[in-house]
């Protein structure tokens, strides 16, 4: 008999976790997603272990956005395999507790309110209306919640994007190009923010082609191009962070040429 | 899944678009049943017949408007990005189908009844106007409620299917009208022995009407339930399957 004072969340994370022990957060295994004569991406390998900020570096076109859509189970791979917490995110019973995503398309129906954004999402997930209050106010969203999304600033698309990633409190975070329109201060702000995040043990996957951004929040940095991984660094490995990463992107993306 | 039909719910009462479509449809059934009433020959109109065969208009934009409704539940998702929260939310993409066709099924028996009681109520007061005597019976009005409320449901999930298999917001809205408004009619109107097995058709013979056809050209209202109930299944599997099967953009 299950203990009824059991959280739910915890019983269906013990349920995972033994299904799966001590899965890395993100496991990557020759993952390939061709369109027609286009290989988006090929035969990519990485891990992501728990409690790390992980940069997913790349010029535009890398596939990048493509691997995020194949992690998250919105498209299927033509080979290999993404796994979260070594399940198929499709797989996943509650998949918003476990990870929270962020994408670069900015998905919002422009007539609905953020707040209602968010309530739509959270009656779905089953979460309680207080989350998306909490929530609202920690992306400071709280004056212009009951406003149509059209009238909102990409900035404050974002930080709304951001608030229904969070809605399930997840154990892992995928941000696809999070700092789009965010001013000097946000941009602050979710550093600050994601470092808390990680100290708890959680993890994130930030990708960017804006490499400033990134340079001071990520721990490692996988770079990709052509759908291939040309390079993987450890940020503390490279003297002067953000200038060593700007020399390594440029050398492995072929870039300086 | 109740928790997904009310979420489904949510996203239609939270845009402005659902209501503005059942405003349109209350602004074309005054037109449409207005100028039938009263612009036909006090001869055509004061027959049973007559007067079926312009509450039948009800019939057919209810059917119209509980399949734009449904379709528009996929579409409006697709066209803005929302679906990709929602099947992160729920990536079994079968539940997130089974949810809207739910939904769908209410909104379609709220806008069969509102159409076919606008149909009804327009034509009778028309009708007095004129000094015309109502032909219709209470059985009539029954069949016509109670029709047009199941041709809803079953309408809102062959509108779901549609939209999910064909995806586009504009595709699907016209595709819907030009079968409902243009292809429908010429069929009954030209070949009635194929087109009375239409869906469109089916809804009339559900409810005892359909634009400008009263029962006598159209098939039994038990064997109507069963093709439109078999449209929708098709429809909405074919829509479910293919949601789960195709990459989201």
């Amino acid at each position: 008999m299950q203990d009824p004072q059991r959280d739910p969340l915890t019983a269906e994370g013990a349920f995972h976790d033994a299904a799966a022990p001590a899965a890395p957060a993100v496991t990557v295994r020759r993952l390939s997603k061709r369109y027609g004569d286009v290989a988006a991406v090929d035969g990519l390998t990485f891990t992501l272990e728990r409690g790390t900020i992980t940069g997913f570096l790349g010029p535009n076109g890398a596939g990048k956005t493509t691997t995020l859509r194949l992690l998250l189970g919105l498209a299927e791979p033509t080979a290999g395999e993404a796994l979260v917490f070594g399940h198929r995110y499709r797989e996943l019973d509650q998949p918003s507790r476990r990870v929270g995503a962020l994408l670069e398309s900015g998905d919002f129906d422009p007539g609905r309110s953020g707040r209602n954004h968010l309530l739509t999402l959270a009656v779905a997930t089953g979460v309680g209306y207080d989350r998306v209050e909490e929530l609202l106010e920690l992306v400071e969203l709280v004056r212009a919640a009951d406003r149509a999304v059209r009238t909102y600033s990409l900035g404050m698309r974002q930080r709304l994007g951001l608030a229904a990633a969070l809605l399930g409190d997840p154990e892992l975070l995928v941000l696809d190009e999070p700092a789009n329109g965010l001013d000097p201060a946000g941009i602050a702000w979710l550093r600050g923010f994601l470092h808390r995040f990680a100290a708890d043990g959680r993890t994130v996957l930030i990708s960017s082609h804006v490499l400033a951004e990134v340079a001071q929040t990520v721990h490692a940095a996988l770079i990709i191009n052509g759908g291939r991984l040309v390079g993987e660094l450890e940020l503390d490995e490279l003297q002067d962070g953000a200038r060593s990463l700007e020399t390594a992107y440029l050398e492995l993306t072929g870039g300086l040429a | 899944m109740s928790r997904l039909v009310k979420s489904e719910l949510l996203k239609q009462v939270t845009t402005r678009t659902s209501l503005l479509l059942l405003l349109w449809m209350t602004a074309l059934i005054l037109l449409v049943v207005l100028l039938h009433v009263l612009s036909l020959s006090t001869d055509h109109i004061s027959t049973a017949d007559g007067q079926l065969k312009v509450v039948g208009w009800g019939t057919s934009i209810a059917a119209l408007f509980a399949s734009l409704l449904g379709a528009m539940s996929i579409t409006a998702e697709i066209r803005h990005g929302t679906i990709r929260p929602t099947f992160l939310a729920t990536p079994r993409r079968e539940r997130v189908i089974a949810a809207k066709l739910l939904a769908g099924a209410l909104t379609g028996l709220a806008v069969g009844l509102l159409a076919e009681g606008l149909t009804a109520a327009i034509e009778a007061a028309g009708l007095a106007a004129r000094g015309i005597h109502i032909q219709l019976t209470v059985g009539d009005y029954v069949q016509l409620l109670a029709g047009g409320a199941a041709a809803g449901v079953l309408f809102a999930a062959i509108g779901v299917g549609i939209g999910a298999i064909v995806r586009q917001q504009v595709g699907a809205v016209v595709g819907l009208c030009v079968w409902l408004l243009l292809v429908e009619t010429t069929l009954i109107g030209n070949i009635p022995s194929a087109g009375k097995y239409a869906p469109g058709a089916t809804a009339g013979a559900i409810a005892g009407a359909v634009q400008t056809q009263s029962a006598a050209k159209l098939v039994t209202p038990e064997l109507g339930v069963l093709l439109l109930a078999a449209y929708a299944a098709i429809f909405a599997g074919a829509g479910a399957l293919l949601t789960t099967l195709r990459d989201v953009a």
